[in-house]
């Protein structure tokens, strides 16, 4: 399935991804949170400007405890910004909405809905009539591969088919782009490599546009068209690399090693061990 | 072939769980016996004569009534007392678990009356406003703050991604209450009533004792009391045993369905 040669020739070279290359779609421009609390000020976010593209996954790292997540919940719309501007496809965002489906890293699922009730909330929420809802949901756990689990209740899922149903329920509501929110970060190891390779598929099956916020360089590397490196608090963008290759992606190839070292030494310069 | 105890074998757990459950009730009808042979009291009747007093009781009723008499009129209060208690205890901790300035605002008058033990409003509720409606409001004070501050407390614990999800999801207002509030409370409603009926419970046979117009099983047992019929008495007793009993482990049943139909363990 891996194509060691594909992804040699493509390294530095034409953009082949799978997805699309799009028009720029959601602005981010001189974003900025300071907290006060007490008279205390604490500054999270220092002027941030970002243009995320359609149909990108464009990932975010950075030293633990930086603001990444700030970044992803003012984008989500679930906390306001100090000071600074997003727009999506030329709308302002202020209040959360449908158009932005977000992904927990704790699953963030209703534990007395079964499986499908999960993902059809949105539906719900936006009046989707029952019968079409059904489909729609059931569309989506076939994508995520738990058909199989529609009835099931929440706790009697592992954590890896959890965030699939969290993933599923997000998607479902065909956003404009989903935000992930360390969504892998709660798995062990082996699953969190499943769960990677099990969203490369799904990218290459919606063309969605995603955010994906991780502390692991490997799963950024792994999955990202394109990797914004933080800086310390207050964060800002220290840099963006660009990653031409295919997915999915030779963890082995010496591109791949080369790559991941340089961005962890890129972190261990803003002073953070990884 | 000889019998071996497997704690692993849940046919056995129980066996074992049954046996000594019933020695212990063996063990307590044996001791009342002796005692009530040793003191030699009119007052405490023997465990038989009581067998015969409750039997005589379902069959012949007392002052005119029936068993069943008695024992419908304690529930009637009991469930009026309850459902009232729900009226207002679920909205207004639903509400006070929400809005910390109401929280805050209320809370000194509820730690108040909270402490105030349930009983101590019986003569007033019963000679204060009415010997009808007076245990029915007793049974509503001892259901309702037990109820309340487990409401309260279960909106507080509602899990805040829970929230966020359903904004992201594009819930307003009135979804986020129908579709995520309302239910993590449930389960918390459901501890609230399973405390609310043990202490209700334990209110309405005293509340009875003070009011001359109820005829349920609190009246009847200070009657035969005071009438010196104390096997009669005692027969009672077992029968409010029994009720009491009845209702906690019912509640206790609902509220471990309900919590596991929600998805608490």
């Amino acid at each position: 399935m891996v194509n060691q040669n594909e992804v040699i020739t493509n390294e530095g070279g034409s953009v082949h991804t799978g997805v699309q290359e799009g028009e720029s779609f959601i602005e981010i421009k001189n974003l900025a949170k300071t907290y006060k609390r007490d008279e205390v000020e604490t500054v999270a976010i220092e002027d941030f400007s970002l243009d995320i593209k359609k149909g990108e996954l464009i990932s975010v790292v950075g030293p633990s405890g930086c603001g990444k997540t700030t970044i992803l919940r003012m984008i989500a719309g679930l906390l306001e910004p100090t000071a600074g501007t997003i727009t999506i496809a030329g709308r302002p965002c202020k209040e959360p909405g449908p158009d932005r489906g977000m992904v927990f890293q704790d699953f963030a699922l209703l534990p007395w809905r079964s499986v499908i009730k999960n993902v059809e909330l949105g539906l719900e929420i936006a009046g989707v009539p029952k019968e079409e809802r059904r489909e729609r949901a059931e569309k989506y756990l076939e994508i995520v591969g738990l058909e199989k689990f529609k009835d099931s209740r929440i706790n009697e899922l592992s954590g890896g088919m959890k965030q699939r149903v969290g993933i599923a329920r997000a998607l479902v509501n065909k956003p404009d782009v989903i935000l992930m929110d360390e969504p892998f970060g709660a798995l062990d190891a082996q699953t969190r490599n499943i769960m990677q390779a099990g969203l490369v598929k799904i990218l290459d099956k919606t063309d969605q546009t995603i955010v994906f916020i991780t502390h692991s360089v490997d799963e950024a590397v792994f999955l990202s068209d394109r990797i914004v490196i933080l800086t310390k608090r207050p964060a800002s963008i220290r840099e963006i690399i660009e990653i031409p290759w295919p997915r999915p992606r030779d963890r082995a190839s010496p591109e791949f090693t080369a790559l991941r070292k340089r961005i962890l030494e890129e972190l261990e310069r803003e002073n953070v061990l990884e | 072939m000889t019998f071996r105890y497997d704690d692993n074998n849940k046919y056995h757990r129980f066996g074992r769980y049954a046996l000594v459950t019933a020695m212990s009730l063996v063990a307590f009808v044996l001791v009342w016996w002796v005692v009530s042979i040793i003191a030699d009291t009119n007052v405490l009747p023997t465990p038989l004569e009581t067998v015969n007093a409750l039997v005589d009781f379902f069959e012949d009723g007392y002052l005119g009534n029936s068993a069943w008499d008695y024992i419908w009129s304690s529930l009637k209060l009991f469930i009026q007392g309850f459902l009232l208690a729900m009226v207002l205890a679920v909205p207004l901790g639903l509400v006070l678990g929400f809005s910390k300035t109401l929280n805050t605002f209320v809370t000194p008058v509820i730690e108040v009356l909270r402490p105030i033990a349930p009983m101590a409003w019986a003569p007033v509720f019963i000679y204060g406003i009415s010997y009808g409606t007076g245990p029915i409001l007793v049974v509503f004070i001892g259901i309702f703050f037990p109820l309340l501050t487990n409401i309260i407390f279960g909106v507080k614990k509602i899990d805040p991604t829970l929230i966020d999800a359903a904004r992201t999801l594009g819930a307003n207002k009135l979804q986020l209450f129908t579709k995520v509030m309302a239910p993590s409370a449930v389960p918390y409603v459901m501890n609230g009533i399973k405390v609310g009926l043990g202490v209700g419970w334990m209110c309405i046979v005293a509340a009875e004792m003070y009011s001359p117009m109820s005829l349920g099983v609190g009246y009847c047992i200070s009657n035969m009391c005071m009438s010196g019929l104390w096997p009669s008495t005692f027969a009672m007793l077992i029968v409010i045993a029994v009720l009491g009993i009845l209702t906690t482990t019912t509640a206790e049943y609902l509220q471990k369905y309900i919590s596991k139909r929600m998805g608490v363990e």
